[in-house]
């Protein structure tokens, strides 16, 4: 089995490339691959604590808590968060915080990558 | 290089697309890019198709969100699982672009 990297930097609400990138790191888990998760740009808001669920848009926190307990690391950028006003104590249980760097490095160490663009 | 594109736009990407060059090519239809597999404009398929030598699939789900089928899907298509694109990306291509 191989490690898949994907870098997400789809926005939070209405997104059909973040429901994307949640559903295929799904697959690839079901499938025994290890994969990792870097959320940057307006997808870092994916990893904030206390979102509300709407019932009209599409809502990923419980898949992503579920793929988080059967392996898959989740990284935020760091730089973005606090951009947006996403502090250190905001973050969920079980989720880091990274600069770019952490990203560059999985991009070389990685079997496979796909960087999945913002809207 | 063995490479998969992914196509997640109706918008016009064939700039960027019609440069993109490999050895062997595969180009995943996604999100409002599956549109490319079931609309023709003016009786004509999207240019999208006419890429020489590629290979095209496209997602399931989001062909039923859009309300068609397999049965709309052009014949130069392959319809396949988010499981499917896994074994793409995994085993089949040394690369992948989301454009």
């Amino acid at each position: 089995m191989g490690e898949l990297t994907l870098g997400v930097f789809s926005s939070l609400v209405g997104s059909m490339s973040l429901d994307f990138s949640f559903k295929i790191a799904e697959a690839a888990i079901a499938k025994g691959h290890k994969v990792n998760m870097w959320l940057s740009g307006n997808a870092v808001m994916m990893a904030k604590k206390g979102q509300k669920a709407f019932k009209d848009y599409s809502h990923n926190e419980k898949l992503m808590k579920e793929l988080m307990g059967k392996g898959m690391e989740i990284t935020v950028c760091e730089a973005c968060a606090e951009a947006r006003g996403y502090h250190k104590e905001d973050v969920p249980e079980g989720m880091k915080r990274a600069s770019m760097d952490w990203y560059l490095a999985k991009t070389v160490k990685t079997d496979k990558l796909l960087h999945i663009g913002g809207e | 290089m063995k490479l998969a594109i992914f196509l997640s736009d109706w918008r016009r990407t064939e700039d960027s697309f019609e440069r993109m060059k490999a050895e062997k090519m595969g180009v995943i239809l996604v999100g409002n890019g599956v549109y490319h597999a079931v609309v023709k404009e003016n009786g004509k398929d999207s240019p999208v198709l006419s890429k020489a030598g590629a290979s095209f699939y496209v997602l399931s789900d989001d062909l039923t969100t859009r309300g068609y089928t397999a049965a709309n899907v052009n014949s130069k298509v392959k319809v396949v699982s988010y499981g499917d694109i896994v074994d793409l990306i995994m085993n089949d291509y040394e690369k992948s672009a989301w454009i």
